[in-house]
């Protein structure tokens, strides 16, 4: 009996020694992680005069938008302000952003939401959800402003003072699958519309009665639409690509006039060219656009350019705008699309005056 | 901001070697010879000279009905997986690359998408696999071309079974989850049969803190008044994956074995919104459904000295994937409407010939011939008429290959492997292979082995084709590996057995095929880096007898790979160079450990992923950070067995510490889950 209970002492003994250390690794995979999280950082820039936002729009469906405060004078840039400031994410990918009346209103695409912020403090003030895919938003009035989509065939009116959709502009010989409105100008009563993805429209919409009242066609694939000093609608095309059922061209850059809504200039680009961004100065007399190099050209002018206003530089240029106060040109490059992008900003007489780094993937900018 | 506090990783790490080398010391220990089972001194096959592999074994495949192949490589080797979510796509990084340089077969068919590339682990059930082997790099060229970072071998084989079996598994789990499994078997001296089905089914609305965004509470005049973190449910996740497995296989005794499997696959699946999505789930519907039917049909000829065989398969794919949202009148429009279908057709004939015991010659050529049709969206087209952006493509893969393995005496062997592949039109340069191993000391049968081939991937039919943004000007990509490493195993029979491997590899990688935005707003592929993935790959399993009724095991891995972008700069302020590459973790490590006790068995699984970049500079962000995080499961068992009956009844833990935990960014993942499964194997009498 004695002998018995012996070995099974023993037998406990030997076991102990294996069971112990393994107890001992599964006590210590309790250790595990803690997320701390919810500080919530001041900023005031109300004091800084101008300012520039930089929407990165971060990698598709990773929700890895950020958005950037870049000061020109003091030639400091703040990243990632939103979240700071909120102790949240902004979303997955920002396409563009305006300002009104000290509100800047972030559209985040692929998070079916436009945010509202202080632009000093970058602090959230309200937001408006349940968009399709949002895009560009324009207003109206105080309280009433239009939201282009993509994958819908409707723009959405939304009061930006209850935060809240309110309507809808429905788009003619448009289906949801190929459903794009794209960036917005008002001249008088009417608000334009370029239809980008396998489109070819400028619209024209009465902001009265919210209805498509005319429609303009161009080239393939209208990139981008700004308005001059001369009330001349500028859009560039991208011509579509190759193999495209929608047909494949060499690119445009239009110019339109906003009273007759006619075609006054076509100034085709080479087949095979990517021309993207049009962009206007601050007095609104010189356009800009990105074809590989950069371009200036007055608006009044016949042909364009010989020469870039900067040249190409190994690298794809993904954003572009240009200072209304100085004229100083900003131009941000995507670099590899998974990093941090750089914003390079040059005088309006070329010389390079900062260079910075901001969030992946810098497409639009706003100015304050 | 976020903060991640991990503590004791090092600690961890020690003590997790500690029970090995507690029982080094323990020689004198007179435990009962309870497992003769327990293997100590493996025999090397001449067909395995040199070769770094990992091996499932049945206890890890079939662990529980619910698991998916993602599962178990997940939590029992080196390689990471990068989940997007419970039940949703999975995919792997092997030795640092990316998941279409893994190569994955079945029953020697190739599975990887003929389109993608890559393979979702998480629609491969793990009770559908009875053996899979994991190729280490270099290793993969015994049996494929392109698995520049190695290739998974998943087979079926015959149950072995006489007369009549039956096995049903019924599994209940958190979130409303279903899992059913039943196994109807049947042989004889020749035939042995098996059908197999698997029905998973959950509406996944499993809970989660959303740290990524706020809720707000407004006043009357819509001014914020306070703002929390949402606990949320996961969104539009829900899942119905039916899978069915039948295979016939007959053996004439006389050296000829014919085999039959079919598999189909019906699968439903809505794919999760992301933390970040501010849309109304009841508005939106993001649902992919799959049919996939693959089946095999082979033939061995073995004799005493060669053995030959062919096989032939078919797989046909169908893949719909729906975006589409409310209009506000209940109708739902489409916003996204591809179609995929994929047409895949197999033949291999492969040889064996041994001359004595020292040298053994093979020699295999495969052909999988695909047709691909992909329709991504329909459009009106300038003149008003309706067109389809997609494109249609047929392709052949040819690859062939011959080998010479050579053993002179029994610790030495050597092989040399020469593969070429015919992709479409273009013929790969040769891919030679050379493989060697020796024994150093017979005591604790201690093997060297080392290794080193050339290889090559061509692009994918969507990197070529794909509308909008397919390249057809694409190179292949290219690489040179080198593996070197040794093995040990020591033990006594039917006592323990600890065996373990330590592996380093070099691989260089040029033309690596990466996809990015273009200024015409969508993505296109370009041969753009160049990666050096070099690294340490550790392995150890451990099986003691502890008495008569208490047997334990143990299993480690532990992988160091840096994964490092050593391409040309895109641009001067490109800060990738040099760097990892994203969603790499540079450490990965598992362990499992089974006690068992009479017809009780307790199984701890337990894994660890070292913080993922997300950037390819390697900056770490707010908003573009993924922490390192550990993952504990448990699952306790217990089998009762009836004349009329072996019954088994099991309870698993999944996220035993109710981790909060992101393995991509934006994808929210289940804390604590549990599941019951209570099984039945009725005894018929044959």
């Amino acid at each position: 009996m004695i002998k018995s209970l012996k070995l099974k002492v023993e037998r406990l003994k030997s076991l102990s020694k294996i069971l112990l250390p393994l107890v001992f690794c599964l006590l210590s995979l309790l250790s595990c992680m803690e997320w701390d999280y919810g500080l919530e950082e001041e900023f005031n820039t109300s004091t800084s005069g101008d300012g520039l936002f930089i929407c990165n729009e971060g990698n598709f469906q990773y929700g890895n938008a950020t958005l950037s405060y870049y000061n020109p004078e003091t030639k400091v840039v703040e990243n990632e302000v939103f979240y700071r400031a909120n102790a949240m994410k902004l979303g997955d990918v920002a396409q563009s952003m305006i300002i009104r009346d000290g509100i800047g209103w972030v559209v985040v695409n692929n998070s079916h939401v436009v945010f509202a912020i202080d632009i000093n403090t970058f602090k959230e003030v309200g937001r408006i959800t349940n968009f399709t895919s949002p895009r560009y938003m324009h207003f109206i009035s105080d309280e009433k402003a239009y939201v282009t989509q993509i994958w819908d065939n409707r723009i959405f009116i939304v009061n930006p003072k209850r935060y809240e959709i309110t309507g809808y502009i429905d788009i003619p010989d448009m289906t949801m699958e190929s459903g794009s409105t794209e960036q917005m100008v008002q001249y008088g009563k009417y608000v334009y519309v370029n239809c980008w993805s396998y489109q070819n429209r400028i619209l024209k919409i009465d902001t009265e009665t919210d209805e498509v009242v005319d429609e303009l066609v161009v080239g393939i694939q209208p990139t981008s639409l700004v308005m001059d000093c001369n009330n001349k609608l500028w859009t560039v095309t991208d011509g579509g690509y190759e193999g495209s059922p929608y047909g494949h061209e060499a690119p445009s850059l239009y110019r339109i006039d906003a009273e007759t809504f006619t075609i006054e200039k076509q100034f085709e680009f080479k087949f095979g060219d990517a021309p993207s961004e049009v962009q206007l100065n601050g007095t609104k007399d010189k356009i800009y656009w990105i074809n590989d190099d950069i371009w200036e050209m007055d608006v009044t002018a016949d042909r364009v350019p010989v020469r870039p206003f900067l040249p190409y530089d190994g690298t794809i240029y993904y954003g572009l705008t240009v200072c209304p106060r100085t004229g100083d040109v900003y131009i941000a490059d995507a670099i590899d699309y998974v990093q941090q992008g750089m914003v390079y900003r040059y005088s309006k007489d070329r010389m390079l005056l900062d260079e910075f780094y901001v969030g992946i993937i810098p497409g639009a900018f706003c100015w304050k | 901001m976020i903060m991640i506090k991990m503590k004791k990783l090092h600690i961890i790490l020690l003590l997790a070697l500690m029970p090995f080398v507690a029982v080094s010391q323990e020689d004198d220990i007179k435990w009962y010879l309870s497992l003769p089972e327990i293997p100590i001194y493996a025999e090397r096959p001449i067909k395995e000279i040199g070769v770094q592999q990992t091996k499932f074994d049945s206890i890890v495949l079939c662990e529980n009905i619910a698991l998916s192949v993602a599962d178990v490589l997940t939590f029992n080797s080196s390689i990471f997986v990068k989940n997007y979510g419970r039940a949703t796509l999975s995919t792997v990084a092997f030795r640092g690359t990316s998941a279409s340089h893994t190569q994955v077969s079945w029953n020697g068919m190739k599975i990887n998408s003929p389109m993608l590339g890559m393979t979702d682990f998480s629609m491969i059930p793990s009770y559908f696999i009875d053996d899979a082997v994991l190729l280490h790099g270099t290793s993969s060229v015994n049996e494929t071309g392109g698995g520049l970072g190695g290739s998974v071998r998943l087979s079926t084989k015959p149950a072995k079974n006489d007369g009549l079996g039956l096995q049903y598994i019924q599994g209940i789990g958190s979130f409303k989850t279903f899992d059913e499994f039943l196994r109807l078997t049947y042989g004889n001296d020749h035939w042995q049969t098996s059908t197999r089905v698997v029905y998973s089914s959950s509406p996944n609305d499993f809970e989660y803190r959303n740290h990524d965004k706020k809720e707000n509470i407004y006043d009357e005049d819509m001014n914020i008044i306070g703002q929390y973190y949402p606990i949320e449910r996961n969104r539009s996740g829900a899942f119905k994956d039916f899978h069915f497995l039948q295979e016939a296989y007959y053996d004439t005794k006389k050296g000829d074995r014919f085999g039959f499997n079919a598999w189909y696959i019906n699968s439903n699946r809505e794919l999760a919104m992301l933390t970040v999505d501010y849309g109304d789930e009841t508005e939106f519907e993001n649902r992919q459904k799959e049919n996939t039917f693959r089946s095999v049909m082979s033939w061995d000829h073995l004799k005493e000295n060669w053995k030959m065989g062919a096989k032939a398969g078919y797989i046909h794919t169908k893949m719909n994937y729906d975006y589409k949202r409310d209009l506000g009148n209940g109708v739902m429009a489409h916003m996204i409407q591809s179609r995929s279908k994929i047409n895949t057709f197999y033949g291999n004939i492969e040889g064996e010939y041994y001359i004595g015991k020292k040298w053994l010659f093979t020699a295999s050529v495969n052909a999988h011939q695909h047709f691909v049709e992909s329709r991504d969206k329909s459009i009106i087209q300038q003149d008003g008429n309706q067109a389809t952006v997609g494109y249609r493509k047929g392709r052949v893969e040819l690859t062939n290959s011959v080998s010479a393995k050579w053993r002179p005496i029994d610790r030495l062997g050597m092989s040399v492997v020469v593969r070429e592949e015919l992709v479409g039109t273009e013929w790969s340069p040769v891919i030679p292979a050379f493989f060697i191993d020796g024994v150093i000391s017979k005591r604790g049968d201690v093997v060297a082995k080392a290794s080193v081939s050339r290889n090559y991937r061509f692009p994918t039919l969507n990197d070529l084709y794909f509308m909008p943004g397919g390249n057809p000007d694409l190179k292949k990509e290219s690489g040179w590996t080198y593996d070197a490493g040794f093995s040990f195993a020591v033990g006594k029979e039917g006592l323990y057995s600890l065996s373990g491997s330590a592996n380093w590899f070099e691989s260089y990688i040029h033309d690596w095929i990466i996809w990015l935005p273009t200024t015409k707003g969508f993505f296109s592929p370009d041969n753009i880096k160049d990666v050096h993935a070099y690294g340490i790959e550790l392995k150890g399993d451990l099986d003691v007898a502890l008495s008569k009724d208490w047997n334990l095991s143990l299993d480690g891995t532990l992988s160091w790979t840096p994964s490092i972008n050593e391409g040309e700069p895109r641009s001067p302020a490109d800060q990738s160079v040099g760097k990892q590459l994203p969603y790499v973790p540079e450490v990965s490590s598992s362990v499992t450990g089974r006690l068992s006790w009479k017809t009780w068995s307790f199984l701890y699984k337990w894994c660890y992923y070292s913080e993922r970049f997300t950037m390819s500079s390697n900056d770490v962000t707010l908003t573009g950070k993924l922490p390192e995080y550990f993952m504990s499961n448990i699952a306790l068992e217990k089998t009762m067995s009836y004349k009329w009956a072996d019954i088994s009844i099991k309870g698993a833990v999944n996220n035993l510490f109710n981790e909060e935990y992101l393995s991509v960014l934006s994808r929210p993942m289940p804390g604590i889950n549990f599941e019951v499964f209570l099984g039945i194997t009725p005894k018929f009498r044959n």
